[in-house]
């Protein structure tokens, strides 16, 4: 399973780099697949409100074929409502395959992936019956296909095919109750979609405003560009040599049209299964499951940043039991994914996953500083390893020391510091695009307490202009160097730095003082 | 230079729009062989065949008022064997039952035979199994006895017994009849669907083809 998922990576980082090459990682609409898949969402309910206000279950095709007719009223909004759905089932494989290549389907997120895997099984019973609405010849293609698999159900004490043999008019109860499905189940989504975002802190629900309207313009674009038509009326004494069917919610078709009713159920129900239960086989297990975060309560000062700062909501702020008054972090272990944004909140460093806490980088910038002999002045680059960690071999290639961290975001402006006073001429953190940041919040936060005093803030009396803070996917070795060569020109027209205790440089968080000592 | 990539960023994005379009309506082929089907569906209910006796006086004393019931009529549902022959041949041979475990729900037929297309002579027989040795005569027996002693049985409502008896009466008429049999030459045409159904009212098989277009 790393092996495919490594293999998914590497096209991942191609598809990206291409993307914010075209356009700007702001707009990359493969880092906001969850939040496009939002906006067509809102999409779907605007415009299928719209049309259902046609729609007559006594004569389906007849009120749908009406609303097709009507270029300006109807057909438009028909277009939007059926490619807006297209790109729903497009939009929410690219972000499944975007969470499995990342690694983030398992531990903490394994509520994420299974709500989510529900959320596409229920968007496609809704594409479904929505298709079956029609009563075309595609809509009774798939009501046949769905009722010939239901049908090996022992549940049923006569066959649910029997209601499209011609013995009588399909009866209007039937779209009714289809109709009902269509709009109860995207409701029902919403209670799911809460799940799926509940372990988010500062969950982002709508993208950029520019990348929705063009979205959504562009459906709209086409779907007056290239009006929809209605296929043939159902026709239970007609076998349609062809029908037009709609890839994306039909694809299975194909493989189950020449199995039983029982094997291709039993088909699907095994794919489907495979897709809720995948975080069983990509979870990490033993050495190779990060620990999660632990909090030393003798230096938490109960000043809540990690809290505000954990992405996933795994720390929380609890009253200390021989000092109620005071608060000190909890971290629950169920819902840390050990990204380590805690580690960098951190300015006493009394929280972090195990060996990555702010005394821990402390520890390894200073053993990175001792380790070799470091030329005066040259540009240190801190990659994030989801990243630009790897062009490390370009860029230590390039004339620079790479200092590699699990995400930038964990990082504790300490570090920085401690890089400069050793004798480094600059200090460029390459973290990864905001939108693609793999603890989310990563690179927001390292930007906020570089340049912002957010805690725990890069102290004053650090020189800015030796540090640059740049954004550099996995996919952009080009950018990595040019951030890097221009960086390098700017630091070289400064005057060069006072090299300083390189290999005994002091901790500064000495200088705290922990809660409770005196 | 920036320009030309939003331009080009645009260009793709409006031809990935435009090839979503086109497979939300790709042609898919349903039905390629040419055959015609010849469709067999009904549902009925099957007739009882059953064993009805008058239950005597000391039985019902011995029982509760609200259990208490003049006739008990114990047995199953028949069988029935559909078979169905093109030009003399058998092209499918089955035994029908009514549905549920204890198979006293009504059965149903649902069979799509795919037949070539042109003229054929079809045969449909659907014959209760063992129809001449099923007692089929006790139940109206023991029902016209009773009412016609006016024996009222003890604790029976006499209003009720009549509706005993009109319920039985009821669900003996609403009972497929024992045999059902439709000979016919159709004309079956590519990649359409002849129906073979049963009509409740005319208690009878007969077929149905689509609608002139």
């Amino acid at each position: 399973m790393r092996a495919i998922e490594r293999q998914a990576l590497r096209l991942l980082a191609t598809a990206d780099a291409v993307s914010n090459r075209l356009y700007e990682s702001r707009f990359n609409p493969l880092y906001q697949s969850g939040t496009i898949l939002i906006a067509l969402y809102l999409t779907l309910l605007v415009t299928g409100l719209w049309l259902i206000l046609f729609y007559r279950v006594a004569a389906p095709w007849e009120s749908v074929a009406a609303l097709t007719g009507n270029l300006w009223a109807g057909n438009w909004v028909r277009g939007l409502h059926r490619y807006a759905s297209d790109a729903a089932v497009v939009a929410t494989g690219v972000h499944a395959f975007r969470m499995f290549a990342q690694g983030r389907s398992w531990g903490a997120r394994t509520l994420a992936w299974v709500s989510g895997g529900v959320l596409f099984l229920l968007l496609l019973l809704c594409g479904w019956t929505g298709y079956v609405m029609v009563w075309d010849t595609f809509g009774e293609q798939l009501a046949r296909e769905i009722a010939r698999m239901l049908d090996a159900l022992p549940v049923l004490s006569e066959p649910s095919s029997r209601a499209f043999t011609g013995e009588r008019a399909v009866p209007s109860g039937f779209f009714f109750i289809t109709m009902f499905a269509h709009i109860g189940i995207p409701l029902g989504m919403g209670v799911v979609f809460w799940l799926h975002v509940k372990r988010l802190s500062r969950p982002a629900i709508l993208p950029p405003r520019p990348l929705m309207y063009t979205v959504i313009g562009l459906l709209a674009a086409v779907a007056v560009v290239w009006p929809l038509a209605i296929a043939p009326k159902a026709d239970p004494f007609t076998l349609p040599v062809v029908v037009p069917a709609d890839v994306f919610f039909a694809f299975w078709i194909p493989f189950t049209r020449g199995l039983g009713g029982g094997t291709a159920l039993t088909g699907l129900a095994a794919g489907a299964l495979a897709l809720l239960v995948l975080p069983i086989a990509t979870a990490r297990r033993g050495t190779a499951a990060p620990a999660p975060s632990f909090v030393d309560e003798t230096l938490c000062t109960g000043c809540v940043q990690c809290s505000i700062d954990c992405p996933y909501g795994a720390i929380e702020m609890i009253a200390r039991a021989n000092r109620p008054a005071e608060l000190v972090a909890r971290v629950d272990p169920a819902l840390c994914v050990s990204c380590g944004l805690c580690a960098g909140s951190c300015a006493p460093m009394g929280v972090g996953p195990a060996g990555r806490t702010g005394r821990d980088q402390i520890a390894r910038v200073q053993a990175f500083l001792a380790s070799t002999s470091r030329r005066p002045g040259e540009i240190v680059v801190i990659s994030c390893d989801h990243g630009a960690g790897m062009h490390a071999p370009a860029l230590a290639a390039a004339g620079a020391a790479v200092y590699p961290v699990d995400c930038a975001g964990s990082l504790h402006t300490s570090v920085i510091e401690l890089l400069l006073r050793g004798g480094a001429g600059g200090v460029l953190v390459l973290a990864c695009p905001p939108r693609d940041c793999w603890h989310r919040e990563g690179p927001r936060w390292l930007v906020e307490r570089v340049y912002h005093e957010r805690e725990a803030e890069l102290q004053a009396r650090v020189d800015r202009a030796r540090v640059r803070v740049a954004h550099v996917s996995a996919g952009e070795r080009r950018l990595a160097l040019a951030a890097l060569r221009g960086f390098a020109a700017e630091v070289s027209r400064l005057e060069p730095p006072r090299v300083g205790r390189a290999k005994n440089v002091e901790p500064v968080c000495d200088r705290l003082e922990p809660a409770g000592r005196t | 230079m920036m320009r030309l990539t939003r331009l080009l960023g645009l260009g793709i994005a409006l031809a990935a729009a435009f090839a979503l379009a086109s497979a939300s309506s790709v042609r898919m082929t349903a039905h390629a062989s040419p055959d015609s089907v010849l469709r067999l569906a009904w549902t009925a209910r099957p007739e009882r065949v059953e064993d009805c006796r008058a239950q005597s006086e000391e039985a019902l004393a011995k029982l509760p008022p609200h259990m208490r019931q003049a006739v008990i009529c114990e047995g199953t549902t028949a069988s029935y064997h559909l078979i169905v022959r093109r030009e003399g041949a058998v092209i499918l041979d089955q035994i029908v039952r009514g549905g549920g475990l204890r198979h006293d729900r009504p059965l149903y037929v649902f069979h799509d035979v795919r037949v070539p297309a042109g003229e054929s002579a079809i045969s449909v027989r659907f014959d209760r199994v063992d129809a001449t040795t099923a007692p089929a005569v006790a139940p109206p027996r023991t029902d016209t006895a009773l009412s016609e002693s006016g024996a009222p049985g003890i604790g029976i409502d006499p209003a009720r017994r009549q509706r005993e008896i009109e319920e039985r009466t009821r669900q003996r008429g609403e009972a497929i009849p024992p045999s059902l049999a439709v000979d016919a030459a159709l004309r079956f045409v590519p990649h359409e669907v002849i129906l073979v159904t049963y009509d409740p009212e005319r208690r009878a098989l007969l077929t149905v083809t689509a609608p002139p277009r």
